[in-house]
């Protein structure tokens, strides 16, 4: 696409994006959240027919084949209004994982599907907290019949909670399995944990399911090269999220420094909360200098090591950011921000759900450290 | 032929990017002397000068200045590719205020006959100008200045004194903001004003800085005489002179590459004391090498606007605290992991290398201070980006 289409393009996106997360009220975002619910199907669809769930997919499955740059900003906008509905998780994970598939039958009818929503596959590859290496998994794949039976128990799935089946990676003679367990095989169990902003984290346990041929989605070191780069695209979309949610929050409690007032004045006259406010305002504007700067380097897919030094700058930044500013946004509102009625709240447990996810700081800190500073030290 | 016509005879701007960055590199890493590459500390004018005239016989003094008034006439982008290669080189400050400051200002707020009159000094190196802004009672606070100006028939007197004034005692001539009008609001009454150095009336005494060097001079006002041709603009406009100029200064202030000389120092001292088997350090290292790397995306997002000649504004307040910061941090960081060496005041040999741990704790220190403390940068941004209220 050229320059100028491209940012005709992206405005469209980023109007599109905006309209509707004006049409979502945190009332809906509350209740959901109070029924433990996070992805209402009839919304979905509508992100589906706004073309949302495509934005990376190949054209060949009904997607838009557009670049992480486009992703951002769906993702941002829609953080911004706290739409819980787990974007990330299926258009970007599961999406990347997909399209890199031979398995032209499997890959068109859950690619196409995920496309329109029809369709939601959670990926299932970690098992270690902490972690960020594919390889890092005890999940075996055993050859039974033309296919696999697999062991082993997954954990941290996010987007799982209305899932139709799961893309898991296990170990096999053979190197790196990625399959797909629909999510009413015998031997397949899910079980839900309540994360802070009441999302949910599954753990996926597999006692003997049968795989069989037709469901393995690639395998090999191209598996294990496809769930990698899935894992960083998806690192660099949270980011993303994560920079709608900082940028949100601080508007909140600048608004709220501009009209509260104690001792006679507005308490954002007071400097003590004035350089406090350009703090949080600088690491909101580091995030998306940031993130601007690796989706780019990301979109020019280059080689492993460079993409995941990218990925880890992005999630580092952003998650830490967004960590300080809404906690702080907390601080600044006082005692109503302690309470559960003042949005700041909604918007700092999202961040502590969004920064965990597929590494925190610190476990994108020692990635970093581990191939960008140490292995060139030594 | 003098340099404005050598320099005339080019133009930069329609060189190739990378061509011109060739050439810029070339000529400084074949003409600027050695041992002033990556010094510490500022350069003396007398270390300075033969630096000053090669750049000067070639054109290349004042890349900022309009190619008619001598200078190479860059635009942003090639301008930020000059800086790049300058510092890349190790090249030293020079008392360069005549070309940062003094020269862009007569251009823009000057008269012709003051233009003739001292920008070709400046390039010449006849000229060394200092500044004359801070006063004992008005650092941050700098409007509330109190050196005054009083006219007399065809002169103004001043009386008062300036301070913090860099290189003063190298100086031959100084600007100076005064007092004007004392009825009036205070940014209102102040007045932008030049001085010959050698004008009776005026005395000095340089100041010894922390790291034990004689940087800068306090500068001593009583009754100095400067011809009522000197005032630059108009009567009681010096502050906004004063203020139109900064903001693309501190593009150059939050760049990321002067940390980066620090680094340097820290990568050898982890080296030499195994320092990255160590996870406490390596933790620290990283988040430094990362804050420093997420600068350079931020910088690099003003470098950009400069480049499509987009007008940048008090947000950029931004870059000069999270340089600075960071600098420092890294600066502290280097004397924590040099453990009791990071007590020692001069260069210490370990494993064959020679490693300055003291010098970038002080050459750091500074920063957060000078052309407006970190604090005020955050009241700045808090005013004129956040809007919060006075």
């Amino acid at each position: 696409m050229a320059q100028a289409d491209l940012n005709e393009h992206r405005s469209m996106l980023s109007n599109s994006v905006t309209n509707f997360a004006r049409g979502v009220d945190l009332a809906r975002v509350r209740k959901l959240r109070d029924t433990n619910a996070e992805c209402d199907r009839a919304v979905w669809t509508q992100m589906a027919e706004l073309g949302w769930l495509g934005v990376l997919a190949p054209e060949a499955c009904g997607g838009m084949g557009l670049k992480l740059g486009d992703m951002a900003i769906v993702a941002q906008g829609l953080a911004r209004a706290l739409v819980p509905e787990p974007l990330t998780a299926a258009a970007v994970l599961a999406a990347r994982v997909l399209a890199d598939s031979n398995n032209d039958t499997l890959k068109s009818k859950l690619l196409e599907g995920l496309v329109s929503g029809e369709m939601l596959p959670a990926v299932a590859w970690q098992e270690e907290a902490g972690s960020l290496d594919v390889n890092n998994i005890n999940v075996q794949a055993t050859p039974a019949g033309d296919g696999f039976r697999v062991n082993g128990s997954k954990r941290f799935i996010m987007g799982a909670t209305s899932a139709e089946g799961f893309i898991v990676s296990a170990k096999s003679a053979h190197g790196m399995q990625l399959l797909w367990i629909p999510r009413d095989t015998a031997g397949a169990t899910v079980q839900f944990d309540r994360l802070a902003d009441n999302r949910q984290a599954a753990t996926l346990t597999l006692a003997n399911v049968s795989v069989p041929k037709t469901h393995i989605i690639n395998s090999g070191d191209i598996a294990a090269g496809s769930l990698a780069r899935a894992i960083d695209h998806a690192s660099a979309i949270i980011g993303a999220e994560l920079c709608g949610i900082m940028s949100r929050s601080l508007e909140i409690t600048l608004e709220y420094l501009k009209t509260r007032v104690q001792f006679g004045k507005a308490i954002g006259s007071f400097q003590a909360l004035q350089h406090r406010a350009v703090d949080l305002y600088i690491q909101q504007e580091l995030s998306s200098a940031v993130l601007g700067d690796c989706l780019a380097v990301l979109d020019g897919e280059p080689d492993a090591k460079t993409r995941s030094a990218a990925a880890s700058r992005i999630k580092a930044r952003c998650a830490d950011a967004a960590l300080l500013i809404t906690r702080q946004s907390i601080q600044m509102h006082g005692a109503i921000g302690y309470t559960e009625d003042c949005d700041v709240g909604l918007y700092v447990k999202r961040a502590m759900t969004l920064a965990a996810w597929l590494g925190n700081g610190h476990t994108h800190r020692r990635r970093y450290a581990k191939t960008e500073i140490l292995e060139g030290a030594l | 032929m003098n340099a404005a016509a050598t320099a005339a005879k080019v133009d930069y701007n329609a060189m190739d990017d990378e061509a011109f960055r060739r050439e810029a590199r070339a000529f400084f890493e074949n003409e600027y002397p050695e041992n002033l590459r990556f010094l510490p500390r500022r350069l003396s004018w007398v270390e300075s000068k033969p630096w000053w005239l090669s750049l000067s016989k070639k054109g290349w003094l004042a890349p900022n200045w309009p190619v008619e008034h001598g200078g190479m006439g860059l635009e942003p982008g090639k301008l930020i590719i000059y800086w790049e290669e300058t510092e890349r080189a190790g090249i030293g400050r020079m008392p360069d205020q005549g070309v940062t400051m003094v020269g862009p200002t007569l251009i823009r707020f000057g008269n012709e006959a003051q233009r003739a009159q001292y920008l070709p000094k400046i390039l010449s190196g006849d000229n060394v100008w200092c500044q004359g802004y801070s006063e004992p009672n008005a650092g941050s606070d700098l409007a509330s200045l109190r050196t005054e100006a009083v006219l007399d028939g065809d002169h103004y007197v001043i009386n008062g004194s300036k301070i913090w004034t860099s290189m003063a005692h190298h100086a031959t001539n100084i600007y100076v903001l005064v007092r004007t009008d004392k009825a009036v609001k205070q940014q209102r009454g102040i007045s932008f004003l030049l001085v010959d150095m050698k004008t009776p009336g005026i005395t000095f005494r340089t100041i010894r800085n922390i790291a034990g060097h004689e940087e800068f001079c306090q500068v001593f006002f009583d009754n100095v005489c400067t011809h009522k041709d000197n005032l630059v603009g108009k009567l009681n406009e010096g502050w906004t002179i004063a203020k139109g100029l900064l903001t693309f200064e501190r593009l150059n202030i939050g760049s990321p590459r002067r940390p980066l000389q620090a680094f340097e120092q820290l990568d050898t001292l982890a080296r030499a004391q195994k320092l990255f088997d160590d996870p406490g350090f390596v933790d620290r290292y990283t988040q430094l090498k990362m804050d420093l790397n997420d600068l350079g995306s931020l910088y690099q997002r003003y470098v950009d606007k400069a480049r499509r000649s987009e007008a940048l504004g008090p947000d950029i307040s931004m870059l000069k605290v999270f340089a600075m910061d960071t600098y420092q941090k890294l600066a502290e960081l280097l004397l924590e992991a040099g453990a009791e060496y990071g007590a020692y005041a001069d260069e210490v040999m370990l494993a064959d290398e020679k490693i300055d741990l003291m010098t970038p704790f002080y050459t750091s220190r500074p920063g957060t201070i000078y052309g407006g403390s970190n604090e005020i940068q955050r009241n700045i941004l808090s005013k004129y980006v956040l809007q919060l209220p006075n």
